[in-house]
């Protein structure tokens, strides 16, 4: 009982004094695991494959014709003409196109999986304007059909996102897009996490309905700017504590808090924004608010007035995922532009992506930024295939922080690659084979590679 | 006369047009014509008063002609099962006119329809002429009646009503299928008991929900019957044979498990190109292939855009063209955006024929491409743009100016 009483009192002095400490023998370094949910995906075949003779697109803006892909240990090895090298596997794609595999920066597929029945309503923690606490990948589903749907049109990443009701709606994850019957068989290894903040009608609706705060547009930049407020103190707070201890004292350590780890993340330059963001005047505030709390605007995802804004978003170093052509379901996507994809990548420095937030155009991404390329050039542009696919490759992986491993044929990238029966900005097209570190993970003319969701087996 | 009442009718656009009324012939034209005649190369199609008044005249005597110089001319793409027209803004309560929860078998929304709605000038841009808009009905299973409008964007652009009776089947969220169909077929029953007693109340003028089941049951109207799973559709056709009614599947992402059963029945199915995933247990089958696969079984396929179609009828090109790809052929897919929809609903247009309505789209090349764009159009003879205020606010934000952009017009 006389233990208990000082103990109680350090505690409380503790809670109130970062830094303050006992005089006891220094207790262990209280450290926070940032990887609690690691990846155990890995490469399922290391065989070499070359591709050749295809019209290669690298996702870098380059497009060669007649030109070979050679993959060794599930990195691409070469890129060039009349490569003259041996692998294990030859493919001969005259007349066929091959890409990077495409990206997907927006998906909620797992977290809002077919069959969309009520059980499976897993996207969206809608019970607090801040669910910052939340990791949509202990959501992911991976038997998701959708999964597979989108690996037959050439989808090898993709980031989920939990929902857009929420100001802060929680973590990302980034997945390869393999077969797996775990999350964390198909997490992305060392992806950075992404954190889901929304402007504008969504949050103001859900929560300002039920009379809970932000009910306003101003209502949800004070919720933004409180809880970096409380983020910069925890931030503080843990940095205190381990200095104090790494300076030998004895401190205890701040009361640990997963919200506010994830958005600490932010602060420390860990843990991306992904930014459901539509109107110019909201991404503008939304760069200062970043900058007046020192962090990284992020990605804006869906943008319909990106257009608006497109040399400050290049400015700020932020990228902008965006529809071709969706438009109107709600007054903050009324101003749509079917250009707004070529008019931000227009600008120096700039950083379009085309992103689906669909389980089905996530299948035809492809068609997507076809779409864009095709309108502008009636318009004055002259988009053509090898700038058009960085918007699903190069540009989506920036966005993603994963463009050093993935999104371009160059040497030593990971080898997701697609090769494609025709020019894939075709409306006939369709992704014929698709690799995933160099392994084939689906092949439209070999029942072998399609695979089949748990949930679909049997079915009649 | 006849000439005099045509140009009343479509006085607004006379102001706008220095061709109306006179004769416009397309030359040169790879005519797809969604008639027996399949594909006319070197075509010459000739336009007066609205109407297709001849292919290949003998002579040509035209005011103006048009070198199609070999591109591709169809009939105007019809749009369906959408709520164009009666919605501006998804979220906007106030620009929604296709639900309500009084909705029932006699709700027609025809007379909320807005032709100055900016998704009407946008859906052009797809080569869209005319749309079938259907309402979203409420708490009934009968959701209303679907009305034809053309998208000239002009007044009194609605050009039939009373088009066809829509019906939600199918899975619930409360409640059993089983009594839907139990409030369908009692309905239809009690109009068939009615009818067969009126012979005692000569001078009752019916109410309209009893004209159109009446129309119902001798077949000139219509009845949609919205759902998915293979065995409602099998449900539908027993219930098709028993009244003799005139039936149309929408939806029926399963009905490639009956689609014998369905051609038998002389149903036409009204598909979305791009549905493939099981959403749920009423379409675990769901497939890119079920449009091509129907067509093959001699069922009459129509394509329309699934979920949110009205903001974006512009795209059923594209869904064509992926019904294509996945086993539809070309001309099938043509008559999927034209004809079928025409014939299933009893409308003009949809076909390249002497006589029928000068709804026309020529195209840079293949429709269904994405690399295709709308060369001309013309909905009712007249030739309409595809400019909407998506374009003037392209303009503005990539046209430079020392002002600020609200000045650039």
């Amino acid at each position: 009982m006389q233990k208990f009483a000082p103990s109680v009192l350090v505690l409380a002095l503790g809670a109130a004094l970062a830094g303050c400490q006992d005089q006891g023998p220094q207790k262990d370094h209280v450290k926070i695991n940032k990887n609690p949910y690691p990846s155990t995906y890995s490469v399922s075949d290391n065989s070499s494959t070359l591709i050749t003779n295809a019209t290669v697109l690298t996702g870098t803006g380059e497009k060669l014709e007649q030109a070979d892909v050679f993959i060794v240990d599930g990195k691409i090895a070469q890129v060039g003409k009349d490569l003259s090298v041996s692998a294990d596997n030859t493919i001969d794609a005259q007349g066929k196109w091959v890409t990077p595999g495409i990206i997907d920066v927006h998906s909620h597929l797992g977290a809002y999986p077919s069959p969309s029945v009520e059980s499976h309503q897993d996207g969206n923690e809608m019970t607090s304007p801040n669910t910052a606490e939340v990791w949509v990948e202990h959501s992911v589903w991976p038997q998701d059909p959708g999964f597979n749907r989108a690996r037959e049109g050439g989808i090898t990443t993709l980031q989920i996102l939990p929902g857009s009701a929420n100001l802060f709606g929680g973590r990302g994850v980034t997945l390869k897009n393999v077969p797996a019957h775990t999350m964390q068989g198909m997490k992305f290894p060392n992806a950075p996490y992404g954190l889901k903040m929304a402007c504008g009608e969504n949050p103001k609706r859900v929560y300002g309905s039920h009379k809970i705060a932000p009910q306003t547009r101003m209502g949800n930049m004070a919720g933004y700017r409180q809880a970096w407020i409380e983020a910069t103190e925890y931030k503080s707070a843990w940095e205190q504590y381990d200095a104090a201890h790494a300076a030998g004292l004895n401190p205890d350590a701040p009361k640990r808090d997963i919200k506010y780890d994830t958005l600490r993340g932010v602060l420390d330059g860990e843990v991306m924004i992904h930014n459901h963001c539509y109107k110019a005047e909201e991404m503008a505030m939304m760069i200062d608010l970043a900058k007046e709390f020192n962090y990284h605007a992020g990605t804006f995802h869906h943008g319909i007035e990106a257009y608006k804004i497109a040399d400050m978003l290049a400015e700020n170093g932020s990228c902008a995922a965006l529809w071709p052509d969706w438009w109107g379901f709600k007054m903050e996507a009324y101003d749509m532009v079917q250009e707004n994809v070529a008019i931000v990548d227009a600008v120096k420095n700039s950083c379009a992506v085309v992103h689906s937030d669909s389980d089905i155009t996530i299948q035809r991404l492809n068609h997507e930024a076809s779409k864009v390329m095709h309108t502008v050039n009636q318009n004055g542009f002259a988009i053509k295939e090898q700038d058009a696919i960085k918007w699903i490759t190069y540009n989506a992986a920036k966005s993603l922080g994963v463009e050093n491993e993935t999104g371009s044929l160059s040497k030593g990238k990971q080898a997701d690659v697609v090769i494609w029966d025709k020019n894939p900005f075709s409306v006939y097209s369709k992704a014929e084979t698709v690799y995933v570190d160099g392994a084939k993970v689906y092949d439209r003319n070999d029942e072998k590679y399609q695979a089949v969701s748990d949930f679909m087996l049997g079915q009649r | 006369m006849t000439k005099f009442k045509i140009s009343l009718i479509t006085g607004a656009l006379l102001a706008t047009s220095s061709v109306f009324a006179q004769v416009t012939a397309i030359t040169n034209a790879t005519v797809h014509t969604s008639t027996k005649q399949g594909v006319l190369n070197d075509a010459t199609v000739v336009i007066e008063d609205g109407k297709i008044t001849a292919i290949n005249p003998a002579e040509l005597a035209a005011d103006v002609t048009i070198d199609a110089k070999g591109q591709v001319l169809t009939a105007g793409f019809i749009g369906s099962m959408n709520q164009l027209g009666l919605v501006e803004v998804g979220a906007v309560s106030r620009s929604r006119d296709a639900g309500d929860d009084k909705a029932g078998i006699d709700f027609d929304t025809s007379t909320a329809f807005n032709p100055r709605s900016s998704l009407i000038p946008y859906a052009r841009k797809g080569g869209v002429t005319q749309n079938v808009t259907v309402p979203h009905g409420g708490d009934s299973i009968f959701a209303g009646l679907a009305f034809v409008a053309d998208l000239s964007g002009e007044f009194g652009s609605v050009t039939d009503k009373h088009t066809a009776l829509v019906v939600h089947l199918g899975a619930k969220s409360k409640g059993s299928r089983a009594l839907s169909y139990k409030q369908f077929v009692d309905k239809l029953e009690g109009q068939q008991k009615a009818l067969a007693e009126k012979d005692d109340e000569k001078d009752k003028k019916p109410s309209l929900e009893a004209q159109i089941l009446t129309q119902v049951l001798d077949g000139s109207m219509p009845v949609v019957t919205h759902l998915t799973r293979a065995s409602d559709i099998l449900e539908i056709i027993k219930i098709k044979e028993q009244f003799g009614i005139n039936v149309i599947i929408w939806g029926g992402e399963d009905a490639q498990l009956v689609k014998n059963q369905l051609a038998d029945a002389q149903i036409p199915v009204i598909v979305s190109a791009v549905s493939n995933l099981p959403s749920d247990f009423d379409s675990l089958h769901a497939s890119l292939e079920t449009a091509g696969a129907l067509e093959k079984a001699g069922v009459k396929v129509i394509l329309s855009i699934g979920g949110d179609g009205s903001h974006n009828v512009y795209q059923l090109r594209f869904d064509a063209g992926i019904a294509v790809s996945n086993g539809m052929s070309h001309e099938g897919a043509i008559k999927a955006l034209t004809s079928n929809i025409a014939d299933t609903f009893g409308i003009e247009g949809g076909k390249i024929a002497e006589g029928q309505r000068a709804d026309l789209v020529l195209w840079s090349a293949d429709p269904f491409e994405i690399s295709t764009h709308v060369q001309k159009m013309w909905i009712n003879g007249e030739e309409v743009s595809t400019e909407s205020r998506h374009d003037k606010l392209r303009e503005r934000y990539t046209t430079d100016s020392k002002l600020p952009r609200a000045y650039t017009k």
